[in-house]
């Protein structure tokens, strides 16, 4: 995957590029706003990483100035600036996602990862299927080797959610934003007890495990 | 020239603009009475001598000039109040108790008015001139009949009245002048009160406030409009004030920790017996800490610091509450914990949902977290009598001692027999922050009691201001 990293903290960039190649994606990084606008014109990228606050334009106003261009590549902003209404600016400005600095590795790469994903599945899916998982979305059941499972409208989403990143690590604050929408960080691991809840449903009798636990990221839906 | 400052103050510019409409106003008034006085006083005088006059022409055409003559002293001699003067029809003076030069010289009119100065004797024996007034009358033989009246007393009373009326208008200016005076210091006085207070406060002193002198006029009204302004202003400042210095002192603790196992993992790997990765995975766990302290004591700095939550919105308390409900019902059951929910229908509540649904959560964190197996939590919203809102969760767990439990709201605090349980002690100063930042309240209680090994138990409720 091609992704484009706007990013004027030498070492935080230098960073990104090393953890995002490790991961295996291709990565360009520039330092400032108008060389990001000028790179990603260009095109051929599949996600934006992009720095809220870069000199020569803020990324506020590149991704604005993309968007309005008709570039519709899914942007993933970075920033220092966490309240809601910063996420909530960010967004409106045309981002896909919002990660509040610091972050950990496995968060980025994990939120990158599920942009690209999303690009993919642009269009309306009646069914997901993963391996021997299969939800239907209409009828709202799922069946794992044709055997239906039965889920909490909660455990439903979760379920979801993961199937549209299958073998992607997504982690416990992605699920609680995009499956919850809290932007809060609970002590206690109840995120955890969800995930654990819905793989005794989805993998017990089943002599191979579908829902893995990442160490130190998250979790990831395996076909 | 420059005016003393009181004498350039509004209000004592406005008493000098009424005081010359009302001395124009009463200018006008005295001028009416004087002349009305005077006319009245002239009138009735001037009617008695054309009687009088009358009288004589009678006289005279009868018995002619010597009846007239006679007449005149008779009437004089009877004490009648009038002045006579006869000359001949070459201005000789036939009799009269009035020097004639007094009465002026014969002209063409026959009948005339004039004022002139008599000479009567006084008690005393000097001679002081005295006013008169009288009508002058063309006989047919040429002599000239003069009559007048001594209107002295008359035209003393007039002036009497005309200097009173003076004398009033002269009080009247000198009054509205001090009241316009008084009314300027007082006006100036809270002024410049206010002033001085705004001058304060740009000076940098934030504690400054105007002392309310309790008359509920506008200046009392502006004052503590401004003293309300002022308060606002310095918690804002304050709360500030606070998070800054909250945030250094919050940090350094567990920045110092990081950094003494960062040394003391250095020392064992130079050393040779430590193991690096295990060290800086370490490292990183305690990086993580120190970054969610960071963020949580931001947030409530955040809040105290913004006085009001940002973005609130009416919204159901309850549906809210189910939602979390569902977000921490297995984690309660994993723990063996009873999970009940009572939530009223039909609520509604304005606030900053992300905020108390974070408040919720961290109490209800709390619940599970220091909750006995076996124990219960029970989650209640209601609406009280008074219209307020409230979130209440109520478990079994160990309760806090009632004189700890002010303490537990403070950042950091953590009661002994809560360091087992992970936490940094910001749940609830972050829920308080929260409630304060709606205009409602923390309430911590007991909870249902003690029973056997378990309990007494807590209440926290997050009690929030009906909405409007």
């Amino acid at each position: 995957m091609r992704i484009l990293i706007v990013e004027d903290d030498a070492e935080a960039g230098a960073a990104m590029v090393r953890g995002l190649t490790e991961a295996g994606h291709q990565v360009t990084h520039v330092a400032d706003g108008a060389l990001g606008l000028k790179a990603a014109s260009g095109g051929g990228f599949d996600v934006l990483v992009v720095d809220r606050m870069t000199p020569n334009m803020d990324g506020l106003t590149m991704v604005e100035t993309l968007r309005r261009a008709g570039d519709q590549t899914p942007v993933l902003f970075l920033s220092a600036l966490g309240e809601i209404e910063d996420r909530v600016t960010g967004l409106k400005a045309g981002g896909d996602d919002y990660l509040v600095k610091p972050y950990a590795f496995a968060e980025l790469i994990a939120r990158v990862e599920a942009l690209a994903r999303r690009r993919e599945t642009g269009s309306v899916q009646t069914v997901l299927r993963v391996g021997e998982l299969e939800m239907d979305l209409i009828g709202r059941t799922v069946r794992r080797e044709g055997r239906e499972i039965d889920l909490q409208p909660r455990e439903f989403q979760l379920l979801e959610f993961l199937m549209r990143h299958a073998g992607q690590s997504v982690t416990r604050t992605m699920l609680l934003e995009k499956v919850w929408e809290y932007h809060f960080d609970p002590q206690t691991n109840v995120i955890d007890v969800h995930v654990s809840r819905l793989r005794s449903k989805i993998d017990k009798g089943f002599d191979r495990p579908m829902l893995l636990t990442v160490r130190g990221a998250g979790y990831r839906l395996e076909a | 020239m420059r005016l003393p400052a009181l004498f350039r103050t509004t209000p004592f510019r406005l008493t000098l603009l009424f005081m010359a409409l009302f001395a124009g106003a009463a200018s006008a008034f005295l001028a009416y009475i004087y002349v009305v006085a005077v006319g009245e006083v002239s009138r009735v005088a001037d009617s008695e001598i054309s009687h009088e006059v009358a009288a004589l022409e009678q006289v005279y055409s009868h018995g002619g000039r010597d009846a007239l003559r006679r007449a005149m002293i008779e009437r004089a001699a009877a004490g009648h109040d009038f002045l006579y003067l006869l000359l001949d029809e070459n201005g000789h003076r036939i009799w009269g108790d009035i020097p004639e030069t007094r009465v002026g010289r014969f002209d063409e009119r026959n009948t005339v008015w004039m004022r002139f100065k008599v000479n009567a004797p006084t008690p005393g024996g000097s001679v002081s001139q005295r006013l008169a007034r009288g009508e002058r009358q063309k006989l047919t033989g040429g002599e000239v009949l003069f009559v007048g009246a001594d209107v002295s007393d008359a035209e003393a009373y007039v002036l009497r009245i005309v200097s009173a009326l003076w004398g009033a208008g002269g009080l009247v200016v000198v009054l509205g002048l001090a009241g316009g005076l008084v009314v300027s210091r007082n006006v100036t006085r809270s002024v410049s009160q206010l002033n001085a207070v705004v001058a304060a406060v740009q000076g940098g002193d934030l504690q400054a406030r105007v002392v309310l002198r309790g008359s509920g006029d506008e200046f009392d009204e502006l004052a503590a409009g401004l003293n309300d302004m002022l308060d606002r202003l310095e918690r804002s400042i304050g709360g500030l004030r606070h998070a800054g210095d909250a945030i250094a002192h919050d940090l350094r603790s567990p920045l110092t920790r990081l950094r003494t196992r960062l040394e003391v993992a250095l020392l064992d790997v130079e050393a040779g017996k430590g193991d690096p990765t295990a060290a800086l995975a370490q490292a990183l766990e305690d990086a993580d800490g120190v970054l969610k302290t960071f963020a949580a004591v931001l947030a409530i700095a955040r809040l105290q610091a913004a006085g009001s939550a940002p973005d609130q919105k009416p919204f159901d308390p309850s549906q809210l509450a189910a939602d979390i409900v569902e977000l921490y019902q297995p984690l309660a059951e994993e723990r063996s914990l009873e999970f009940t929910a009572e939530l009223a229908e039909g609520l509604s509540v304005r606030g900053n949902r992300e905020f108390i649904a974070q408040a919720m959560a961290n109490i209800l964190d709390n619940a599970v977290k220091y909750n006995a197996p076996g124990g219960a939590v029970m989650l209640r919203v209601r609406r009280r009598s008074s219209g307020e809102i409230e979130f209440s969760v109520t478990d079994t767990g160990p309760g806090v001692p009632e004189a700890d439990r002010p303490r537990v709201v403070q950042r950091f605090v953590r009661l002994e027999n809560s360091r087992s349980q992970p936490g940094v002690g910001l749940g609830l100063s972050l829920v308080s922050a929260v409630a304060e930042a709606h205009g409602g309240r923390l309430e911590i209680d007991e909870g249902p009691g003690k029973v056997g090994e378990i309990g007494p138990g807590l209440r926290v409720a997050l009690v929030l201001p009906r909405a409007q």
